[in-house]
């Protein structure tokens, strides 16, 4: 995570979650109504504690990747297991063939504040 | 040997993931894949989604078309290979081309079976099958589906989506107690009965074409039934006959070893067509798919990633089942644990050999699955208490 909060977005972020409400290695979806965007965002958190956004519908069928299982900085789909990068929405495991979006996170005194639209 | 060029000979999953993890591991030379079909496809959801008619042929492609070209992979599409001879390197097609391979992969998965029945009969194994299938599957169509394993079960779950009625027989009470444990497969299979499909308990003693359908008796039945389709869902074949023609060996699929080399050294085959020796097929997606990671490895000499706990999914009237590694029945030696209440979703199953995780099925409860398979690949020991314990995050039992 980094600390800048440049880049001419929204400066602030929003505050979505507290940092501990997401257990290691899980993830909490953000309605499209909070996040303004098109798809819900799946905030995810990796099992070394950092947290991660990602557009949380997986790209090959209808699911929620923040019910997915997030390790070692992977979401694995809960449909069909499709493996998504944290960091950058790549696919790094089939079935899915399309990247996902990601977007920009910061922790900020235990409070998870999130930059739709940014990247990280 | 530097492998300078390598024919990939089916367009499955298996098929496409070698030439994916090929190129992903760094082969830089000669790659080809031939495809029966255009543009490679997934079967998934040919039971499912596409049968339905929810998806069709592009979005369920296994690779968007620009892809092949990109990883400078030559996709022969619509192409069947008519022969293949190892000890001079070359695939025939049925054009008569002749394709130049230092390794030739085969990848050509399996066939429906079809026992001989005197009536006409539907299998589901491609789109072909498929959009035939689907022009029987209308409101009020009566539908016979003959076995009730994975597949046939979804076909019924879809048919029944798409109003029609169907009688869904198998010899087995219940079916797929092998894959998910009895107590998980009895509920499972009493959901086809909650959505108004009659299933029975039977084998099918004859198949009969009539002048508006199909008369078929059922065991233990005095008079036929008539239907309007019949669905033969009784298992693969695998496609062997390049390998038999070659005189590589084969058995209920073509023998590789864990390197997926066949019994030729320039020869390898993955997924449906291939079969570990003295092991079973595992006939699942993702075992298919790992098969191609293998092959690929054994093709550079490198490292194959390490075997891991077969797991597959399903889907039927919307639940989403998976499972894992082997479930077994409870005896001596094992015992079956169950996280939740079964029949009531999310639940889950886990089969322990003493403090190990041998298997576990769950119904719309994946991670539970997950934890399992990390469990089983990674040996963990655990307690049947802290497994059947839903306030248990079973993460932290890794």
């Amino acid at each position: 995570m980094t600390g800048n909060t440049g880049n001419g977005g929204n400066s602030t972020g929003i505050r979505v979650a507290s940092v501990d409400d997401i257990p290691e290695g899980e993830g909490i979806a953000i309605s499209s109504d909070v996040t303004g965007t098109e798809d819900d965002i799946a905030i995810l958190r990796d099992d070394d504690g950092t947290c991660w956004a990602l557009n949380d519908t997986c790209t090959h069928e209808t699911a929620s990747l923040a019910e997915g299982w997030v390790e070692e900085g992977d979401v694995e789909c809960p449909l069909h297991s499709s493996r998504f990068n944290l960091k950058t929405g790549k696919v790094d495991g089939l079935p899915a063939t399309r990247d996902t979006v990601p977007h920009r996170v910061e922790v900020r005194d235990g409070e998870v504040y999130l930059f739709p639209g940014e990247r990280p | 040997m530097t492998v300078a060029s390598v024919v990939v000979v089916g367009g499955g999953v298996a098929g496409v993931s070698t030439v994916a993890e090929l190129r992903k591991a760094g082969y830089a030379g000669e790659l080809v894949l031939v495809s029966a079909d255009a543009v490679p496809y997934d079967r998934p959801p040919l039971s499912k989604e596409y049968l339905a008619g929810g998806r069709d042929l592009e979005s369920i492609a296994l690779q968007p078309s620009q892809w092949y070209a990109e990883q400078e992979i030559s996709l022969v599409g619509g192409a069947v290979a008519v022969a293949i001879r190892p000890d001079t390197g070359e695939v025939e097609l049925d054009d008569g081309r002749l394709l130049a391979a230092d390794k030739i992969v085969l990848a050509t998965g399996g066939r429906a079976a079809r026992p001989a029945v005197g009536a006409p009969s539907h299998v589901l194994r491609d789109v072909t099958d498929a959009d035939r299938l689907r022009t029987s599957l209308v409101p009020g169509a009566r539908l016979l589906i003959v076995g009730a394993g994975l597949i046939g079960a979804e076909v019924a779950s879809t048919a029944r989506g798409l109003g029609a009625e169907v009688v869904l027989v198998d010899p087995l009470d219940p079916p797929l107690a092998a894959a998910v444990g009895v107590e998980a497969a009895r509920w499972l299979h009493g959901l086809h009965a909650d959505h108004g499909v009659e299933a029975v308990t039977a084998t099918v003693e004859t198949l009969l074409e009539t002048p508006t359908g199909v008369a078929a008796q059922l065991s233990g039945e005095p008079d036929s039934r008539e239907f309007d389709a019949v669905l033969l869902a009784v298992g693969l074949v695998p496609e062997t006959g390049l390998a038999d023609a070659a005189g590589l060996e084969t058995s209920r699929g073509v023998l590789v070893d864990a390197g997926q080399v066949a019994s030729h050294p320039s020869v390898l085959a993955v997924g449906d067509c291939a079969r570990l020796r003295d092991h079973h097929r595992a006939e699942h997606w993702e075992a298919a798919q790992l098969d191609g990671v293998r092959a690929a490895a054994t093709i550079l000499g490198t490292e194959p990633p390490p075997a891991a706990a077969p797991w597959w999914w399903s889907d039927r009237y919307g639940l989403h089942v998976e499972g894992v590694g082997e479930m077994r029945s409870p005896d001596a030696m094992h015992q079956n644990v169950v996280r939740g209440v079964l029949g009531e979703p999310p639940f889950s199953v886990f089969t322990l050999h003493g403090e190990r995780v041998v298997g576990a099925v769950a119904v719309d409860d994946p991670n539970a699955v997950r934890a399992a398979r990390r469990m089983i690949d990674r040996q963990v020991d655990v307690r049947a208490s802290d497994l059947a314990d839903t306030t248990q995050n079973l993460r932290k039992l890794l």
